[in-house]
């Protein structure tokens, strides 16, 4: 009895240890975030007015706004995302679907993870080197192409994900009523892992419209209003890299309240994406 | 409900029956391993037939052959004919898609689509038929009448076909199946994830569903087999023991492994 006791004891005081480093390790990590959120809402809600979103970034010195900017984030996010889902869709179906026994499928999901964990900034000279160099200038198109090529791994492996998660005897109810393959695929398969892409699909939104390091190589920046994806386009986050480093004020505040746009922006459409799979859960 | 065997009927006459679908000298292999040897059987036309055996014994497999939906995946291949009402299905000139319109299948798990109860069943008529609202509503309402599941959704048509239980699920997947008018029916132990009450609501749809089909069914519970088929086959390790008449099966097979397994003595 008194050892059956004295074990119980002891893990007791095992598990009240790991408890409490679990519980450090998890709080120290959400200080940091509560930290960036706390000094971003501090600095950057001050700045917050209608000027931001109506007028285009000052030269040093004079007040303005990020209109430019907030604009040529949005094309560029939208073209990347137009371009890159449909790729990134189409094969994650061919490795879900088609091609699920197959070597090529191994052999891609392998690149595709590595071109997954790429320094964008490698990307952005890729794309330097494809097109900024051919072409003679910076680009808007050139800086989409670039988040395009963020885009694709991120919506492959999520489609892929999502397609294996469909259980196999959904697609052979579906051959067994007589569905050719591709309609099993559109009607079924993707129908019963629509949430889980479109969560995909707005991470890889989340993702390229925080990135800086490939726009600076492809769209560079611009002071003024442009809309011509032909030329170099402002956006927020090389905006915001810039203004930071600057010595003007209006400068930095307008960098604080860029990066509070950002950090909103992101962080609502991580909601919108958990509350998609949750829903897929409660399923 | 009618007496599922009629004493008058004796295994000659079960041979007289015209064959639905007969298969000959069927072998089947998962890349190496040979899972079916040298299969020969006839199965009549509107009748129920019954594969029973332990796990693994090959009678999934047999009928997963039937409608070739084994195809979906690699390594596994058939030899030997498997001939529908004369035509062999192995062919390799055989529709596949067309094939599984004739040859309908049930699986253990119930299927239903992730879209509405109306939806699941109306998917598959639309693929090879163009009708119009009209048609395609009447036609929805006869395949959940059949399935005796009309009662139970005809006011939520609209709602998903998940959102119904799991015995209301697999009656579904029994409609959808006869929506599309096939000739056959695979049914893969399409009672074994079901409550009781459920099952017997399946086992008499079985029953009805003779009448017009021709009805195969997978089973793990002998008692099962007993209630609803007229003949049964008996597998064991890849190999066809015995396939006799459902009441000779049970109470004087010829075979010793047979009465060894619906004895209880192993499996």
């Amino acid at each position: 009895m008194s050892t059956a006791a004295s074990l119980h004891q002891n893990r007791k005081r095992k598990n009240a240890v790991m408890m409490t480093l679990c519980v450090v390790a998890a709080g120290i990590g959400l200080a940091w975030l509560a930290l960036i959120l706390g000094a971003l809402l501090y600095k950057g809600l001050s700045g917050v007015n209608l000027a931001v979103f109506t007028e285009m970034t000052p030269p040093p010195g004079d007040a303005g706004g990020l209109l430019n900017a907030i604009y040529g984030s949005i094309v560029m996010t939208i073209i990347g995302i137009v371009v890159g889902t449909p790729i990134g869709v189409l094969a994650g179906t061919y490795m879900a679907e088609y091609g699920r026994f197959s070597k090529l499928t191994t052999v891609v999901r392998f690149i595709n993870d590595i071109l997954l964990s790429a320094p964008s900034i490698i990307i952005g000279l890729f794309v330097y080197e494809l097109m900024v160099r051919p072409m003679g200038h910076f680009s808007a198109i050139a800086g989409a192409v670039a988040l395009s090529i963020l885009v694709i791994p991120v919506v492959v492996r999520t489609t892929e994900d999502m397609l294996n998660l469909v259980p196999n005897a959904l697609r052979e109810a579906g051959a067994a009523i007589g569905a050719p393959r591709w309609v099993v695929i559109r009607s079924v398969a993707y129908r019963a892992a629509l949430s889980g892409i479109v969560t995909g699909i707005l991470l890889a939104i989340a993702r390229i419209s925080g990135e800086t390091a490939p726009l600076l190589f492809t769209a560079l920046n611009n002071q003024f209003w442009s809309s011509n994806l032909n030329a170099p386009m402002a956006s927020l986050p090389v905006t915001i890299f810039q203004f930071a480093l600057s010595p003007y004020e209006e400068w930095q505040q307008l960098a604080w309240t860029g990066a509070l746009i950002i950090t909103l922006t992101v962080l609502g459409l991580s909601i919108i994406a958990r509350s998609l799979t949750g829903r897929r859960e409660d399923r | 409900m009618k007496p599922m065997l009629s004493t008058d009927l004796n295994a000659a006459d079960t041979t007289v029956e015209k064959a639905k679908i007969e298969v000959k000298n069927l072998n089947f292999y998962y890349g190496q391993s040979k899972a079916l040897k040298d299969i020969n059987l006839s199965l009549p036309e509107r009748s129920v037939t019954a594969f029973i055996g332990p796990s693994g014994c090959g009678k999934s497999t047999l009928l997963r052959v039937l409608n070739r939906i084994y195809e979906l995946y690699p390594k596994q291949s058939a030899e030997g004919q498997v001939l529908l009402d004369g035509k062999n299905i192995l062919d390799r000139s055989q529709d596949l898609n067309l094939l599984r319109t004739k040859i309908g299948m049930v699986f253990q798990k119930p299927t239903p689509f992730p879209m509405s109860i109306y939806e699941n069943i109306a998917f598959g008529v639309r693929l090879y038929e163009k009708i119009s609202k009209a048609e395609m509503d009447s036609r929805v309402e006869q395949a959940l009448k059949r399935a005796a599941l009309w009662n139970e959704v005809k006011d939520k048509l609209n709602a998903s076909g998940l959102s119904l239980s799991g015995g209301q699920q697999q009656r579904l997947c029994i409609a959808r199946t006869v929506a599309v008018k096939p000739e056959v029916i695979l049914l893969d132990e399409p009672a074994s994830a079901l409550d009781p009450l459920s099952t017997a609501k399946i086992e008499e749809l079985i029953d009805e569903l003779q009448a017009d089909y021709t009805i195969v069914i997978v089973t793990h519970n002998m008692q099962q087999a007993a209630r609803v088929s007229r003949q049964t086959a008996f597998m064991y390790l890849g190999e066809l023991v015995e396939f006799d008449r459902t009441e000779k099966i049970f109470t004087s097979p010829r075979e010793k492994r047979t009465q060894d397994y619906i004895t209880g003595r192993f499996g």
